[in-house]
């Protein structure tokens, strides 16, 4: 019956294939282990790497954060924390920004939601402390000097608010309309 | 006099035992660890002393000074128990298996286990379903959803493969025609059970790792699906009893199978007690092997292998033995 | 009544109803912009785009702008509908600016809601964006004009709903412009609804900018407690701060809308002053040492002189159970008291008041809004309940008559007929409106007995004054042709007659034309709570002045005052600080940082209505409402921080938690005076309430939901007029002028007074008279006048106007003058008092 013949091939190749497995394991124990250690060598990351969290800066120098809350609100842990202000030009920026490292899973998403490139994630990962108090970072310790993985972008170049000179100077606007005449 | 003796010498027996086998288990955890990892190309711990040595000494540090943390609405004093169950249990078994020759001091002969039962194999059963108990209750008692199914799942792989386990020993029993394991060792002279009862052999080896719970029959402490099944809510020395209970119980399985099918202690050339340490040593190496080779089953293959594989086996088995015997016995 | 099917489902509504309407009645709330209930439509934004598949409209139209009519079938996810409706965002979106994350609209805009739903991700149009200047609208409004859709709700609002023309619009097409004609202060106090109604980041809330988003903020249904209207607001909070206010809708109260001191003034709950740990013997203790200490000392004194030298203070913004607890507490250990109200003349008037509403004539701002006919009696609505103002508007928008009483110069953003007659001379118009509205009935007999009797008393004689006796004979004519004519009375400045005489003429014509409307303006947004409280209370307790004068002379030896300011709003200060001195013991209680939490030696926390439990409260007629709460209290993190990031500390409990509801606090202090056998003040409060005054009745019947409980009587039939005296137009002496202390939308009530957005717009006080009283005093425009008044003497600026009675001077209560050292009572300034400096 070709059900039984079947039934014995399975059974056959089964056992081939548990030996094959012993085999596998067994070959292993002869091959140099592929671990790399730790301290005494350290491996180059890509530069994607999510680990440590930096806030850089625009081109401007100035800082890119706008403190517009939305890296918070993805934070499927819930470890930014920030207050919004305004500067006396008008600008907005975070007044505190803080980020709980004890609880930051580094995920990314932060650095996916930032609509101005400011908050970026770093290969560095070697940041453990003993004191879980040491490992919440405020804005002090988090912001850069320079622009992390993109030196061009500056948020304000692009936005429609004004921070300095006057309105329609931003990329892609037209003059302001002028309320006093009907010439177009 | 003579009885002052025989309580001295136990004592002695049993701690050196105790101390032997808590000592094998702890470096067996070692074995196990750095087998596994060349036997998946990595190093394994080698940190804690030359070659990490000394990792199971750092190990009990950890567990011992870890904090000991009951969960909330745990039944207390259950909870507290359970793992001693399991590791007792284990422990105890090994009172009646037979590790070497008689040795002849002050013209007495000293016995080389710690008591010689005439119903030795029975009390193996007895202790080896005890450890069920503290799955169970341990599983129960946490008061969690992954402990409690840990547990429950536990209880439902020993008890079914605690029969195919028995039925597998039955033609041993049959040949040695006796219960104690020294009686089942002696009647090994000339070849080891093995040999005759390959089947048994084979089933026994399934079964029992079924009881101890090892990969690929982990499925109690499944991590993937019930974080670490009956033990998830256990932490400090009470985890660590659980696990010590686990490789004793190794061990112990190592022993048995020896006693059972590899001729005990005898062996030729090298003394009964190498020939013992290599016997379970293989025994237990060939676990390791396993464990860094198999995939877990899946439940219902679990309870398909043991109830419609397993003890149809040794029931035909049973049948054949006997009929074997019947034929050529008398 | 049409029937249609929306999206396969049948639904009937009123004719008229337009299918956006229609469909949120099913529960399909149709993308809109320009559409909002309470301004309609005007078919503006095109997003509210539905396909009708059947009946007598075909094709893809706009819901806004269809009424609802019989056999349409309609469908609001037609692929034509969607298809259009992700177009028309497309376009709006064309010149918006690249601003969600500095705009404060994000999080809570419609245009970004409706941008994603639509499906609409990335720009396609490649030119350049138009772009606006912005203008400078105010302390409480922020302009970015770039964001502007065109909806056009801003420019509805501001000039339609609420009757203000200086903000509107300005250039046409794809230039229009929503502004100022020049940057300044948004003139009305409703422009703050702007906020709330503009879709998009072009309006925004200037105090609350940049504090949060809508995600982060903890929000609940609250109350307004800026006056005795009761309107409803959501609250958010973040960070243990109240960071904003919007309007709630009650279709019974205020509708969707709230004014800006409702909106603006609720930042004395931040207030980095405020009081928050229990204090005794100016040591910060813990609240059981506290109510164990307060209880021995009172318990002292009530042996060593008897529980009459214990005397308690209220107020009206405290929540229904304070009041209720405070009121038990008293009745128990036999205590003076509680007094709720500053003046005696005020709780008469506030009873009176209470006395005489019943189901049948008490209105709500709602019913008010239908009236044709509106009689303000003493009352300066925009001053003293801003939203009584806007429900005016509504009502004569409807072609209502309105119709003034006061001797203020009343400003209303409506046309209005103002009598600017003293208060003494109230009385007589509304006499003589009434009179001849109400004639023809009387004469035809058709009035009970009772009202015939009450209408024969009547003043019947017109002053001398012939344009003003012109003006009230043709009024006199409408009223008697109105339908449903409502009388509003004022409790502040008007004569106690007034107020009485206000229920009865609503009563005489609710006889002569069946329907009639009363709306008395409270004192406090809890008044009516503590009159309910205070009319039970027979005998009624002494007056705060009575106390104090008691207290002086030893007689009362101990003092609770339960969440009031005398600095602030009792008339007699100099005398409440002399018996200060004698008193052995004063505790106070309050969640604002009075002049008094600072001064005295025992101090307990109490939380404001956004913290911590649920509160009762009951507005001007009768509805008693629940405001929720909002957050746990707490010193905010921002004042933690000291604007930088809060201190990294594991604390236990949270820092300047420790103020609890006033109610709680006074039931642990009587669990602390009785021992075991103290009755569950708290829990057992609304069946106490109830036996106390049966009013109180519904409170156990049903839970307080939404749009509240009315805690009035049936209406009876036996209501007893009062035999008025007959009433001249001026009652005061020639040779004074008469002050009137009064109310102003920002700078006089007391909560707001403690909150930086609403000061920043006060006004400084000023006194304001009548151009020919000016000429007599020889005073002119600009001049500062010095005003010498009991030993007191204050300085400031002379407003001088034409639309007010004379003989009169109008001076605010202002939070910057010491007016409450200022006499009680109508006060009487002799002209030589007054003086150019
Ligand atoms: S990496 Fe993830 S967890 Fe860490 S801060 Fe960003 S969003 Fe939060
Ligand atoms: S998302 Fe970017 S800009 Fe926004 S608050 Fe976070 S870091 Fe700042
Ligand atoms: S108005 Fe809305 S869509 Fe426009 S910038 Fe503000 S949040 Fe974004
Ligand atoms: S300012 Fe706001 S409310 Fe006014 S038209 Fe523009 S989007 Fe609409
Ligand atoms: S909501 Fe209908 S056109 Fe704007």
């Amino acid at each position: 019956m070709p059900g039984e013949k079947n039934r014995l091939l399975r059974v056959t190749e089964g056992l081939v294939a548990l030996i094959q497995g012993f085999w596998t394991t067994f070959i292993h124990l002869f091959r140099k282990p592929i671990t790399e250690e730790y301290p005494e060598y350290k491996r180059p990351l890509p530069p994607r790497s999510r680990a440590r969290i930096i806030l850089t800066r625009d081109p401007d120098f100035e800082e890119r954060c706008v403190a517009c809350y939305l890296c918070s609100a993805s934070c499927p842990v819930s470890c930014i924390s920030m207050q919004s202000a305004e500067r006396a030009d008008g600008r907005r920026y975070a007044a505190w920004f803080r980020i709980n490292f004890s609880r930051c899973i580094y995920c990314g998403l932060c650095e996916e939601a930032c609509p101005t490139l400011a908050i970026q994630l770093t290969p560095d990962f070697e940041t453990c402390q003993y004191d879980l108090l040491t490992l919440v970072a405020e804005k002090e310790d988090l912001l850069v000097d320079h622009g992390g993985k993109n030196q061009e972008y500056n948020y304000y170049r692009y936005a429609g608010v004004l921070v300095d000179g006057d309105k329609g100077g931003h990329i892609q606007e037209a003059r302001p309309v002028n309320l006093k005449s009907n010439l177009p | 006099m003579g009885w002052l003796a025989g309580i001295i010498l136990l004592l002695i027996k049993l701690g050196v035992v105790l101390v032997v086998l808590l000592t094998a288990a702890a470096y067996l955890v070692y074995v196990e660890r750095k087998l596994l990892s060349r036997l998946q190309i990595r190093l394994g711990p080698n940190r804690a002393g030359p070659f990490g040595l000394l990792q199971p000494l750092a190990d009990a540090l950890k567990l011992l000074t870890k904090e000991d943390l009951v969960p909330e609405g745990a039944d207390r004093f259950i909870f507290l128990y359970a793992p001693g169950v399991v590791a007792a249990s284990a422990l105890l078994i090994f009172a009646v298996i037979p590790f070497g020759r008689g040795w002849m001091f002050m013209g007495h002969e000293i016995p080389m286990v710690v008591s010689d039962l005439n119903v030795g194999l029975l009390y193996v059963f007895a202790f080896s379903s005890l450890g069920v108990y503290g799955v169970a209750l341990g599983g129960w008692a946490s008061n969690s959803k992954y402990s409690l199914m840990g547990g429950i799942r536990g209880v439902a792989q020993m008890i079914s493969y605690e029969l195919s386990l028995g039925l597998s020993l039955v033609p041993v029993v049959m040949l040695a025609r006796s219960f104690s394991l020294v009686d089942i060792v002696a009647a090994q002279a000339h070849y080891p059970f093995i040999v005759l009862q390959p089947v048994a052999f084979i089933l026994f080896f399934i079964s029992a790792g079924a009881e101890i719970k090892r990969i690929p029959f982990d499925i109690p402490e499944a991590e993937n699906e019930l974080v670490a099944g009956f033990h998830t809510e256990y932490s400090g020395m009470r985890f660590g009893l659980f696990f010590l209970g686990e490789y004793v119980t190794m061990v112990v399985l190592g022993s048995l199978v020896a006693v059972f099918f590899l001729g005990g202690w005898r062996g030729p050339l090298l003394p009964p007690l190498v020939w013992f340490s290599i016997k379970v040593l293989a025994v237990v190496l060939v676990l390791i092997w396993i464990r860094g080779t198999l995939p877990r089953l899946r439940y219902d293959q679990l309870m398909h292998l043991g109830w419609k594989v397993l003890i149809p086996l040794g029931l035909i088995n049973i049948v054949v033995t006997g009929g074997v015997l019947l034929w050529w016995g008398s | 009544m049409p029937q249609l099917i929306i999206d396969r489902r049948e639904i009937e509504v009123p004719a008229g109803t337009k299918v956006i309407e229609a469909a949120a009645r099913l529960g399909i709330i149709i993308p809109r912009f320009c559409y909002h209930p309470a301004l309609g439509s005007v078919g503006a934004c095109r997003v509210c785009a539905v396909k009708f598949l059947e009946g007598p409209v075909k094709g893809v139209e706009m819901s806004c702008m269809t009424a609802a009519q019989d056999g349409m079938v309609v469908s609001t996810t037609h692929p034509e509908a969607m298809e259009f409706r992700r177009y028309v965002i497309e376009w709006l979106m064309l010149h918006h600016p690249h601003d969600c994350p500095v705009c404060d609209e994000g999080g809570h805009c419609l245009l970004q809601d409706e941008t994603v739903s639509g499906g609409h991700g990335l720009r396609r149009y490649l030119g350049l964006k138009r772009t606006y200047r912005d203008q400078y609208l105010g302390a409480f409004v922020q302009h970015e004009m770039n964001r502007c859709i065109h909806c056009w709700r801003c420019r509805r609002f501001y000039q339609d709903f609420a009757g203000y023309r200086d903000y509107g619009v300005m250039q046409i097409g794809n230039r229009t412009y929503f502004g100022r004609f020049a940057d300044g202060p948004l003139e009305s106090p409703f422009a703050g609804n702007l906020i709330d109604l503009c879709p998009t980041g072009v309006l925004t809330d200037k105090p609350a900018r940049f504090k949060g988003r809508r995600w982060d903020l903890e929000r609940a249904p609250s109350l307004c407690l800026h006056c005795s209207l009761g309107c409803n607001i959501t609250g958010s909070a973040r960070y243990r701060e109240m960071i904003r206010v919007e309007g709630r809708l009650n279709e019974a109260v205020n509708g969707y809308f709230i004014c800006d001191r409702g909106r603006f003034g609720f930042a004395y709950a931040n207030h980095p002053e405020r009081a928050r740990t229990p204090r005794l013997d100016g040591q910060e203790v813990t609240w059981e040492e506290a109510c164990r200490t307060a209880a021995h000392r009172l318990t002292r004194i009530s042996r060593e002189y008897g529980p009459g030298a214990i005397a308690v203070w209220g107020s009206t913004r405290s929540s229904l159970a304070t009041l209720g607890v405070l009121q038990r507490l008293c009745r128990e250990q036999g205590w003076l008291g509680p007094q709720f109200f500053n003046s005696p003349s005020r709780e008469r008037k506030v009873k009176a008041a209470i006395s005489r509403l019943d189901a049948g004539v008490a209105v709500s701002l709602a019913d008010l809004e239908k009236a044709d006919f509106l009689l303000v009696a003493g009352a300066d609505p925009v001053n003293e309940a801003p939203m009584l103002a806007l429900g005016l508007r509504q009502a004569w928008r409807r072609g209502a008559t309105v119709v003034v009483l006061d001797p203020r110069p009343v400003h209303l953003p409506l046309e209005f007929e103002h009598l600017p007659v003293p208060p003494g001379g109230i009385d007589l118009c509304l006499d003589l409106l009434v009179r001849a509205a109400v004639s023809h009935s009387a004469t035809e007999g058709l009035l009970p007995e009772a009202a015939a009797a009450f209408f024969n008393n009547l003043s019947c004689e017109y002053p001398g004054d012939q344009p003003l006796q012109d003006r009230l004979v043709s009024l006199g004519m409408k009223l008697k042709e109105s339908k449903n004519p409502v009388i509003v009375c004022g409790l502040d400045i008007v004569r106690e007659s007034t107020v009485v005489l206000a229920a009865d003429h609503s009563r005489l014509l609710r006889a002569a034309k069946d329907r009639a409307g009363l709306f008395y303006l409270l004192p406090g947004p809890n008044a009516f709570g503590a009159g309910l409280l205070s009319l039970a209370g027979e005998p009624s307790s002494p007056s705060y002045a009575d106390m104090l004068a008691a207290a002086e002379q030893g007689r009362i030896k101990a003092l609770v005052m339960m969440e009031t300011d005398p600095f602030r709003t009792f008339a007699g200060q100099p005398q409440f600080l002399a018996a200060l001195d004698r008193l052995e013991f004063l505790l106070v209680l309050d969640y604002l940082p009075t002049p008094l939490t600072d001064r005295v030696q025992f101090f307990l926390p109490t939380t404001t209505v956004f913290e911590e439990e649920p509160s009762g409260w009951v507005n001007q007629e009768g509805r008693c409402q629940q405001a929720a709460p909002i957050y746990v209290g707490g010193r905010p993190i921002s004042q933690e921080g000291a604007g930088s990031h809060p201190p990294r500390v594991f604390l236990a409990g949270i820092p300047g938690g420790e103020p609890q509801p006033g109610g709680q606090t006074l039931a642990a202090l009587g669990v602390a005076l009785k021992g075991t056998g103290a009755p569950l003040y708290l829990e057992e409060l609304d069946t106490w309430l109830a036996e106390l005054n049966p009013v109180f009745a519904p409170l156990l019947e049903s839970k307080v939901t939404h749009p509240g409980v009315r805690l009035l009587p049936e209406a009876r039939g036996d209501y007893a007029f009062s035999h008025p005296n007959k009433a001249t137009l001026r009652d005061v002496p020639d040779d004074h002028l008469e002050l009137l202390l009064v109310d102003w939308t920002f700078g006089t009530e007391e909560l707001s007074g403690y909150a930086p957005p609403t000061q920043e717009v006060e006004q400084p006080p000023r006194l304001t008279m009548q151009s020919r009283d000016a000429l007599r005093l020889g005073l002119g425009p600009g001049d500062r006048v010095s005003l010498a008044l009991g030993g007191e003497s204050i300085t400031l600026d002379l407003e001088i106007v034409e639309n007010m009675a004379s003989g009169m001077m109008v001076l605010p209560r202002h939070r910057q003058l010491a007016g409450q050292k200022f006499p009680e009572g109508p006060i009487l300034v002799p002209l030589q008092n007054i003086h150019k400096v």
